[in-house]
């Protein structure tokens, strides 16, 4: 949970604080910025119209892009900008079939607003709208409450600013990489009603003319949703396999088929146990993972023994299920990508690819049969999104550890010395998509790898090497004569030490790898290289390169 | 209903839970009749008052049926936020004998 000191602005100073850089405000240099505000406060026109007074709809949109602008403006001093839509308490909607109306409709007007601010700030990667509305629905018939607006000017009760900071702790945790990212599920009595060892597939409750039945049914297709948002569902399940399998297969009211599954274990060992392997199995930190159970001895083991991972209380209403899945919000993301839409079909892809490195034993060989290509693209408008969420997502194989915006990445790579690629993986199996990010920078006769970024779904295929040899050989043309990788330790990171440790490059002080550029960097024979541009990657790069360093002279 | 001491010290210790659970470990209200609610050590800031007074007031109309404002000046100078206990004392009274 992110740690959040709190700065004030000054009452009804909106536009100032916005507008001037030396406002109080932003003297701390903060973090992120809510930016709250009644629409009568901000909007002159609005309050007019709040008052029933004609107001034309040509003043009301100028002010709402004053607005708009200001708010660009202030959004480039921090990293993220939360701004909440437009409210109004509902004794302003009280004119009745007027509300709605195209000329003074006071309800019209705000849904006109919000869309036109919403449409003006999109776009700009540090800005996130949040959906007010529903802090106010949560807040119930008291969310404005009046004795705190003539005490304090405080709009709103507490149980709407509680509803706020829910969101907001969730979008910062989304911001922070520190998103969930798989669901773990039993199966009896958490999929389907009944227990599938003793009543068969044919006896499961699930669907049909049943309110349990048909909540399940429901709760499933929120868990198919969320696949489609890039979260991982697997199962964890004290059952015989090849009967639950059975049950999954052939139960005709089964949403959730088992491509959606990234992994399971079905079996009568300890939870905990089969917890710890599977997520091994899928590359993924403990924490990262929501376990969801019926079982309140189950839930109780599962949170003594793996304290990181996420156990949610539970309803034992059945009815109650797609409510309580939907109320957890520690799935948000600012963004949703290809890739995320398209994980849940990459791991079942996955898990195929793994099951034939079983058969084959050999791991050389077995990369040889991959047929495994990987794409070099340098980093562009079409790739930030995608780079930046790989960059402030990835624990694992990450050197660094450096978590940035995508406006703050951009920046960083304005300076002429740095150069940042990314790298597509495909096999025969399917495509991995954007998994992998390198950037280094230059200083004299040396290169320093600043970012080392691999998604462990393709960790351990020789991608490692292969963009150690895109990075050095890249540096090595531009003239240096020593590349280097410094190792920032995280609680997460040692699979990244690891790799370093045996990549070729010397150790030195511990945390320090160098690669002597008079030498290049072998390509695994395992992999086919592919170049943006087609194929002369590095020769393109260092005639950049050297007339950058040049010009920068 | 007459409000007795006790009940008035269970309404205010509630709403300083309320209180507290927005606030940071370090800066959370103690609960005892000598803990100031404004100024010194431990008080409450402008906006805390604020919330804690408008909690406390719809405390009251909910538990006793009466709308009360305890931020109306009073003819005499008075303390009633200089500590927990200044405040049930205040409150007994404007419950008590002079309901608005």
């Amino acid at each position: 949970m992110p740690a959040v000191a709190s700065v004030s602005s000054v009452h009804g100073e909106v536009f100032q604080t916005l507008l001037d850089e030396k406002a109080p405000s932003w003297s701390s240099n903060p973090d992120f910025v809510v930016a709250w505000t009644r629409p009568e406060g901000v909007l002159q026109a609005f309050g007019d119209l709040l008052s029933c007074s004609r107001v034309s709809d040509q003043d009301l949109n100028r002010e709402v892009d004053s607005y708009a602008a200001a708010l660009l403006r202030a959004s480039k001093r921090t990293k993220a900008m939360f701004v909440p839509t437009w409210v109004i308490p509902p004794f302003h909607q009280t004119q009745g079939l007027l509300d709605l109306a195209a000329s003074g409709g006071a309800a019209r007007a705000l849904m006109r607003i919000n869309v036109r601010l919403l449409e003006s700030l999109a776009g700009t990667p540090t800005i996130y709208p949040l959906w007010a509305d529903k802090w106010i629905q949560l807040g119930g018939p008291a969310a404005f409450n009046y004795r705190l607006w003539y005490l304090g000017k405080i709009p709103f009760s507490n149980e709407v600013f509680k509803a706020a900071a829910r969101d907001i702790k969730a979008a910062l945790r989304g911001l922070n990489g520190q998103a969930k990212k798989i669901v773990l599920l039993d199966l009896d009595d958490v999929l389907w009603s009944g227990i599938v060892g003793d009543a068969g597939w044919e006896g499961l409750t699930l669907g049909g003319h049943d309110p349990a039945g048909e909540a399940l049914v429901d709760f499933q297709r929120e868990l198919k949703a969320l696949t489609r948002r890039g979260i991982l569902l697997a199962i964890v399940s004290k059952n015989e396999e090849s009967v639950a399998m059975e049950a999954i297969a052939k139960h005709p009211e089964m949403v959730l088929k088992l491509d959606d599954f990234a992994g399971w274990r079905i079996n009568w060992r300890d939870k905990a146990e089969n917890i710890h392997a599977l997520m091994n199995e899928l590359n993924l930190g403990l924490d990262s993972a929501v376990f969801i159970d019926d079982s309140a001895v189950e839930r109780a083991r599962v949170r003594e023994t793996l304290p990181g991972l996420f156990v949610p209380e539970w309803p034992s209403d059945k009815r109650l299920y797609p409510q309580a899945l939907l109320s957890l919000d520690c799935f948000d993301r600012p963004w949703i990508t290809e890739e995320d839409r398209q994980r849940s079909r990459m791991s079942a892809v996955d898990r195929e690819r793994k099951q034939s490195k079983i058969d084959l034993g050999n791991l050389e060989e077995w990369l040889a049969t991959l047929n495994t290509s990987v794409r070099v693209e340098e980093l562009n408008q079409a790739n930030l999104p995608r780079a930046a969420q790989l960059l402030n997502k990835t624990n694992q194989m990450n050197l660094s550890t450096r978590r940035m915006s995508e406006a703050e990445f951009q920046a960083w790579l304005r300076e002429k010395t740095r150069r940042a690629w990314t790298f597509r993986v495909s096999d025969r199996f399917g495509d991995s998509g954007l998994t992998g990010i390198l950037t280094i920078e230059i200083d004299g006769l040396r290169a320093t790898i600043i970012d080392f970024v691999l998604s462990c779904r393709v960790m351990g295929r020789k991608i490692e090497e292969a963009m150690l040899h895109v990075g050095i050989n890249w540096a090595r043309s531009a003239g240096v004569q020593e590349v280097y990788a410094n190792y920032h330790q995280t609680g997460k990171n040692k699979p990244c030490y690891d790799f370093f440790e045996k990549s070729g490059l010397a150790c030195r002080d511990g945390n320090i790898f160098v690669w002597d550029a008079a030498q290049a960097y072998p390509l695994p024979p395992a992999i086919h290289l592919v170049h943006d541009n087609g194929g002369t990657f590095a020769k393109k790069s260092a005639e950049e390169n050297q007339s950058k360093l040049l010009a920068s002279l | 209903m007459k409000a007795t001491r006790e009940e008035l010290l269970d309404i205010i210790y509630q709403c300083l839970d309320g209180l507290n659970e927005q606030l940071a470990n370090g800066d959370q209200i103690q609960k005892s009749m000598e803990t100031p609610l404004v100024g010194g050590r431990g008080g409450l800031d402008s906006l805390g008052l604020v919330n804690f007074v408008a909690l406390v007031e719809e405390e009251c109309a909910r538990k006793y049926g009466i709308a009360v404002s305890l931020t109306d000046p009073s003819p005499q100078e008075d303390d009633r936020f200089a500590n927990v206990g200044k405040f049930v004392d205040f409150l007994f009274q404007r419950l008590n004998n002079n309901p608005l």
